[in-house]
């Protein structure tokens, strides 16, 4: 199959994806036995406030109907008004995807950074005490729970040491808005406060979640040195007395490297649902806590909002992953 | 292009250089306890999702309510005294249906337009029309075109009925800028959507920023009529903190200067251990029991209504489970008001009274749903509690956990509405109404505590709300109260205690428990 075969196939398959997507988490969302209306009018409101509500928001509509209204609206790219920000959803999502955006970023990269330097140095010195203790090491980080291990990093930075912010994405307010993102708007706005401030907080919740999606990465790429290192190509290179580090570098590493971008998709997923706690424990004002805070109140449309976002986020995260390894490895996509 | 390995590994090698570099810089951390010396930061576990005062009405919005505007009204202090803020003074009929209100005239908006009669009235307009957040309290005695100013000072309400209460429940009603609110109406929405995400006050402290993700900021407005202390704080800040370790932490840090006085007793334990915090006490007005589901065999039999009320073990919850935290309170009524029979006892743990009265009830039994507030350990552990005592006196129980978003749910309709949910009932207007009126009240069926149908309470209940005379009203609530606990319609349980942490150098907090201490405008830093 060619790129743009493949490009095709998978692009074909992205809407009826997101529509099961949607259409689970609407049935999901929808059996819960949650009035949506009588939380929003509150504790001192009567019925009638609370009828009143559902009538504006259409939740006295039948199940379908509100359905098929949801996917009509969401064609024409609204995606409605949330109950409690009573703003348009897109507005909220647009609000938030920045910060998640650069906290999803910068957990990648340094999960990378990391998990393929530890899985190269472990599937190289397999069976040797270095290979055994990042083994535990990554096994450790797989098995701790990242809210703990936030209150951890918490405690022992910020409390302990008190080398690093507790919480939050800058100090005080961010700098004006121009893109969200705010390294880059530091960097516009020429703030160099608001960027160390900035480089300061995202440190604590990028550890927090890049550990765990390093350890994965890293016990995927051993596994993918030590399969390139007993593979055949190998031993041809080495029966042609080609020396360790060029066949290591060149032949090895290659290979390897496949393993490390099949998992990248995956981790991603990961770091994903990773955020959600993340954001949370460090006051990260990301589609994580949006997601939480939406949940929790039944907020229906900023949570099926939440998912189209994250949804559209990870296909998309996933048919790049196809398109590299379509380049590393073109027999793949054969 | 060839890289060697070498670049590679200095490549990694300088990448984790300035990632230590940064996590090892002395300013970094130690930052935001100093910055924020100038600001005062609250931290709540809550989101400002909306700034219009006409459609938000809980406890967290509060911050928003009383710091960026005003009513006619005002409740301050524990015990809280209603004292005038926008009005002067008052007047009423003798029929008691028409008040009339006497406005200070110097009175400026943060635009500085005078605040007028006429902004009165558009703001009681606008809040019935739209018949969110507070309303529920007004839309029996308020019709619409029924206030209207006299003159620019002078505004009159024409209720549909006397209401005893409806002084009590004024400073609900926040006064907006009239001209500026209508000229962000679009399609006849009063400015509703304009208004969640600016602001139209004239209160103490004026909108700087709102970011619905993080909360807001404000700076004091010095042109305030009731005038500042020498050392006011010239800057808030209240901030979305969800997770309540972060809150705490912050606390103990100094990153924030105050917090929500209702943290876990264990969580107060810890700030009360740390030099940067000061953790301020108030017996307060918020009441803890569990609501009985009046409706539905066998818990309308008031003789199975007792023997739960028997079995529950009141001191060990509130001296073994709760620390010895929070005051017994045995009637509906806050201890600290009026409305509850001298001497009022309630009930007491005894297992033997229990099967007693167990014994009496007529019809079959069941197994109960209990269901507790998942989050909120108080809650949670009165419902198991609450279920072991049961099993001892033959009664099953199911302790459901659910979100208050589900529970909300299920508790507004009687068919759906659990057999025993333990839960909380807050101030928002101080008078026993707020208490044992609505919860027990036939009229007030959506925001009942029990379902509770009796019609001899309803009688006397609606004399209450109409009667001028303290007095008169006084023995009405008391008896409305001695109803309630002879036959057994909830389970009262404590009044909550406030513990409120704020940074140890902060002073001159007034805490009430309508406005839960987030009224900043008396705070200011110690020098």
């Amino acid at each position: 199959m060619s790129w743009l075969a493949l490009v095709a196939n998978r692009l074909f398959w992205f809407v009826p994806t997101l529509l099961g997507l949607l259409t689970i988490v609407f049935i999901l969302s929808r059996v819960v036995p949650v009035d949506p209306a009588v939380l929003m009018a509150g504790e001192n409101a009567s019925a009638e406030q609370a009828q009143r509500i559902r009538e504006q928001f259409g939740l006295d509509q039948p199940l379908i109907a509100q359905f098929v209204d949801y996917l009509h609206d969401t064609i024409r790219g609204d995606l409605g008004r949330s109950l409690y920000t009573q703003q348009p959803i897109l507005t909220d999502l647009a609000a938030r995807l920045p910060a998640t955006l650069e906290l999803a970023f910068a957990a990648s990269l340094v999960a990378l950074l990391i998990g393929v330097t530890l899985g190269i140095l472990a599937g190289l010195h397999r069976d040797t005490l270095l290979d055994h203790v990042l083994g535990i090491a990554t096994i450790s980080c797989m098995a701790v729970a990242p809210f703990w291990m936030a209150m951890e990093f918490q405690s022992l930075f910020s409390m302990d040491l008190g080398w690093l912010p507790l919480s939050g994405r800058v100090q005080g307010f961010p700098p004006a808005q121009v893109t969200g993102f705010i390294f880059l708007d530091a960097l516009i706005t020429a703030d160099a406060g608001a960027l160390w401030s900035a480089l300061q907080h995202i440190l604590l919740p990028t550890l927090t979640l890049a550990l765990p999606a390093a350890a994965t990465m890293a016990r995927f790429t051993r596994n993918g040195v030590i399969a390139a290192m007993s593979s055949p190509s190998v031993d041809y290179q080495m029966a042609m007395g080609l020396p360790r580090r060029v066949i290591i570098w060149k032949y090895v590493l290659r290979m390897a490297i496949m393993a490390t971008v099949t998992q990248f998709g995956l981790t991603f997923a990961i770091l994903l649902t990773g955020v959600v706690v993340v954001e949370t424990i460090f006051d990260w004002p990301g589609l994580g806590s949006y997601a939480i805070n939406s949940i929790l109140q039944s907020d229906y449309n900023a949570v099926m909002g939440f998912t189209l976002c994250t949804g559209v986020m990870l296909i998309t995260v996933n048919l790049l992953v196809d398109i590299l390894q379509a380049a590393i490895d073109p027999r793949g996509s054969a | 292009m060839r890289i060697s390995r070498r670049a590679v590994f200095r490549t990694v090698v300088c990448s984790a250089a300035l990632l230590g570099a940064v996590a090892l810089s002395l300013p970094g951390g130690q930052a935001e306890a100093a910055e924020s010396g100038t600001t005062f930061v609250f931290a709540d576990n809550s989101y400002y999702n909306s700034l219009d005062p006409h459609t938000v009405f809980d406890v967290p919005s509060a911050a928003m309510r009383f710091n960026l505007y005003d009513g006619l009204y005002r409740w301050v202090d524990n015990p809280p005294r209603l004292i005038p803020w926008l009005a002067e003074s008052d007047s009423v009929s003798a029929d008691g249906t028409v008040y009339t209100f006497t406005l200070r005239r110097d009175v400026k908006f943060h635009d500085g337009t005078p605040l007028t009669a006429a902004d009165v009235v558009y703001s009681v307009e606008r809040l019935i029309a739209l018949r969110k957040g507070p309303a529920g309290n007004f839309l029996d005695v308020i019709k619409p075109g029924k206030t209207r100013a006299a003159d620019p000072s002078t505004v009159v309400f024409e209720l549909a009925g006397p209401s005893a209460i409806f002084l009590k429940t004024l400073p609900d009603i926040l006064i907006v800028n009239s001209a500026l609110v209508r000229a962000n109406e679009k399609d006849g929405d009063w400015g509703e959507a304009w208004l969640a995400r600016n602001e139209a006050g004239s209160g103490s402290y004026r909108l700087r920023r709102h970011d619905p993700v993080r909360g807001f900021t404000a700076t004091r407005f010095a042109d305030h009529f009731a005038g500042w202390s020498d050392r006011p704080i010239d800057e808030l800040e209240f901030r979305t903190v969800l997770d309540t370790n972060t809150r705490v932490l912050g606390m103990m840090r100094g990153d924030f200067q105050g917090t929500d006085g209702y943290l876990p007793y264990e969580q107060i334990l810890r700030l009360r251990r740390s030099p940067n915090v000061t953790v301020l006490e108030q017996e307060t007005m918020r009441i803890f029991g569990l609501a009985l589901n009046n409706s539905r065999p066998p818990m309308n039999d008031v003789h199975f209504r007792r023997a739960l009320a028997y079995a529950f073990d009141y001191d060990g919850f509130i001296k073994n489970v709760l620390k010895g935290s929070v005051s017994r309170n045995p009637g509906p009524n806050p201890n600290t008001i009026w409305g509850t029979p001298a001497g009022l006892k309630g009930y007491s743990y005894d297992l033997a009274k229990a099967r007693d009265e167990l014994a009496q009830v007529q019809g079959p039994l069941r197994p109960l749903t209990i269901m507790a507030l998942a989050g909120l350990s108080d809650s949670e552990q009165a419902a198991i509690l609450f279920q072991n005592s049961l099993r001892q006196i033959g009664i099953e129980a199911t302790v459901e956990m659910a979100p208050w978003t589900v529970a909300a749910s299920r508790m507004a309709q009687a068919e759906t509405r659990p057999d025993v949910v333990p839960i909380w009932k807050s101030t928002f207007y101080v008078d026993p109404n707020n208490w044992v009126g609505e919860m027990f009240g036939g009229r007030y069926v959506a925001r009942t505590f029990s379902f509770y149908n009796n019609p001899a309470f309803d009688r006397l209940l609606d004399r209450a709300l109409v009667s001028d005379s303290q007095d008169e009203r006084q023995a009405l609530y008391e008896d409305m109260t001695r109803m309630v606990s002879d036959d057994a319609a909830g389970i009262f349980i404590y009044n909550t205690r406030w513990y409120g942490p704020y940074s140890s150098r902060v002073e001159g907090i007034r805490f009430s428990p309508v406005s839960h201490g987030l009224d900043l405008r008396w705070a200011s830093f110690k020098r």
